[in-house]
């Protein structure tokens, strides 16, 4: 029953808030707010389920391999493993679980709360819609690099381990600083592909066809021009990885872009692509019904 | 009244493509309860959500307190908005719902708990506080989406609908909760399609029809400015009311007076009502009439309602 009996606050609550503590430190509370929100609802409730479903389908590649030698009776070699891991990594960890992770986050961050009519509860709090932006984008990012490097850590273990020099490999050859280098561009992937398809999402209805899109630029690289490789996310990301593999007989071969250009490269382009999905955000108007 | 107590209109439209939204609305809208009312597709949802930043204004600007939803971080502290929308996040409690969204307001925790049991208790929903909203009925929905408009204690509430699915002890509740926070000198802006509850909560009420504005202010003001047009009607429940009738037809007034079907009464239709009071005590002393009743018929929202939009000026 509605109860009469609480005293009514003109604006007692919520319009002193701010002068309690530091405008950053409203920001900051506000941004972690969002961040466990974002968790709540949409990472630890069933809907994390596909996410954590595809970064553990490369965990199947080392236990098949680990079968296939227990019945052949050969136990592997380091530098087999390393080949093989990188061709796993490259072609299946960065090219497709990532990439599709990355679609499934990114591209529904403003999407769902559309499709879940509940955007304009988040568009009703004192919380400025860029600022909405970047902490439902930096959510992503966490979960997606924790999730993905859990699976690239897991999976590097497994190659690595089993075998007889595998832990001398990594904790006293180079195998440490590979691992490294992979959870590095894993990182980056998150932040880069991440980016994109939030901008993806920001700016057209279904992500997917556009994702679609990418996705083909993204396999094809390799036999694009130097001028056109330049314009894809997989280019810089292989350049940061250990152990360069062979890009096919059609390959057109140019010059790797250095760590110190592949990196701030990234990270620019990533932070171009959230500023335009915050000002998007920021014109967005909330009308549920044309959905 | 200063503009930074009110809600400004100001020679707003809002087109959707080709369709019209809201038109050229210019409006000052005053603390305490405001009704919006018109039929579906009058622009009483437009009105709400570009008061509130959620609709952008094709022309012309919105102002809450003096504050524009441009500046989202000023304006939401001081506004809270139970839209018509019917979605929740999934798998929320109703507290966690509440408490969430306050915490986005920037509220620490044990501030947020504390704001989110009062708003709870406030729509009589401490025991189902701990359900699934998705669980909830209807009326429970539309209860817990006005604790959260409350939660944060917001100077302006605007509510789209805020009665539909509330059974009728519920909506006397509801009511009354209004009228508390109007009393405490908030902007209550209600929208409703049930024109008595309207009648019974607003102080002033706009009257919307194809995205114009038809009338605006206190729905006795609107109605004495119709009364040219629309004559005023009033029942009287008397002794002798032919006797009644035979004095109040001398005057210019009076437009018609016809005795009521049961013969028990007399229908008068005055254009000017105050003047008409006035005539009728005078004829009821000289005459010592015995007056049982003395109650307008046309003076209440739903005759407004009638008049300038329903019945394209026939009687209601």
């Amino acid at each position: 029953m509605v109860s009469q009996s609480t005293s009514v606050g003109k604006s007692s609550g919520n319009a002193g808030i701010a002068a309690r503590g530091t405008a950053a430190s409203l920001r900051r509370r506000q941004v972690l707010a969002v961040v466990r929100l974002e968790l709540r609802k949409s990472y630890f409730g069933g809907r994390g389920v596909g996410l954590f479903l595809l970064a553990a389908m490369p965990l199947a590649i080392p236990i098949l391999i680990l079968i296939a030698r227990a019945f052949r009776g050969v136990e592997g070699e380091t530098a087999e493993t390393t080949t093989l891991f990188a061709g796993l990594y490259q072609y299946f960890i960065l090219h497709f679980v990532l990439f599709l992770g990355c679609v499934l986050v990114f591209g529904s961050v403003m999407r769902r709360e559309v499709l879940d009519r509940t955007l304009h509860y988040y568009f009703l709090t004192p919380l400025r819609r860029e600022l909405l932006v970047v902490a439902k984008y930096a959510t992503g990012v966490v979960v997606t690099a924790a999730v993905f490097c859990a699976s690239t850590l897991a999976t590097f273990l497994l190659m690595y381990l089993p075998e007889p020099g595998g832990s001398a490999f990594i904790v006293q050859g180079p195998g440490f600083g590979h691992l490294a280098a992979y959870l590095l561009v894993t990182v980056l992937g998150c932040i880069g592909y991440g980016a994109m398809f939030l901008a993806f999402g920001s700016f057209v209805r279904s992500p997917i066809i556009p994702a679609l899109a990418l996705f083909g630029w993204e396999f094809l690289h390799a036999l694009l021009p130097p001028l056109l490789k330049q314009i894809s996310v997989i280019h810089y990301l292989l350049s940061l990885c250990p152990v360069p593999l062979s890009q096919g007989p059609l390959a057109i071969l140019s010059d790797a872009p250095s760590p110190w250009l592949a990196i701030p490269g990234l990270l620019i382009l990533s932070g171009v692509l959230v500023t335009l999905s915050a000002w998007r955000a920021r014109k967005m108007e909330v009308a549920y019904e044309e959905d | 009244m200063n503009a930074d107590r009110q809600v400004v209109f100001d020679n707003v439209s809002k087109f959707y493509g080709e369709v019209l939204g809201i038109n050229r609305v210019s409006l000052s809208v005053p603390p305490g309860i405001t009704g919006l009312v018109g039929p579906n597709g009058s622009g009483k949802t437009t009105l709400m959500n570009l008061m509130v930043g959620l609709l952008q204004p094709t022309r012309g600007s919105v102002r809450v307190l003096g504050m524009s939803a441009d500046h989202p971080e000023e304006l939401f502290r001081h506004v809270g908005y139970a839209t018509q929308y019917d979605g929740f996040p999934p798998g929320f409690t109703g507290y966690q719902f509440i408490e969430s969204y306050l915490r986005i307001h920037g509220f620490e925790k044990t501030e947020a708990e504390a704001l989110t049991w009062k708003a709870i208790e406030r729509v009589g929903l401490v025991e189902a506080a701990g359900r699934k909203v998705a669980g909830y009925s209807k009326g429970m929905r539309q209860r817990i989406k006005l604790a959260q408009a409350i939660a944060h204690q917001p100077s302006v509430l605007v509510l789209d609908e805020p009665l539909n699915g509330l059974d009728p002890m519920a909506r006397a509740e509801v009511i009354a909760l209004f009228r508390e926070l109007a009393d405490g000198g908030l902007h209550v802006i209600v929208s409703s399609h049930i024109l008595h509850e309207v009648d019974l909560i607003s102080d002033q009420v706009v009257l919307l029809n194809g995205g114009y504005v038809v009338a605006e202010g206190a729905i006795s003001g609107v109605r004495d400015e119709m009364e040219e047009e629309h004559p005023a009607q009033v029942l009287i429940r008397c002794s002798r009311p032919s006797l009644l009738a035979s004095r109040v037809f001398e005057h210019d007034h009076v437009v018609e007076a016809r005795i009521h079907d049961d013969g028990k009464g007399l229908l008068v239709r005055t254009r000017d009502a105050d003047k008409f009071y006035l005539l009728l005590n005078q004829v009821v002393l000289d005459n010592d009439l015995t007056v049982e009743t003395v109650m307008p018929t046309d003076s209440d929202v739903n005759a407004v309602y009638q008049y300038l939009i329903v019945g394209n000026g026939e009687k209601p």
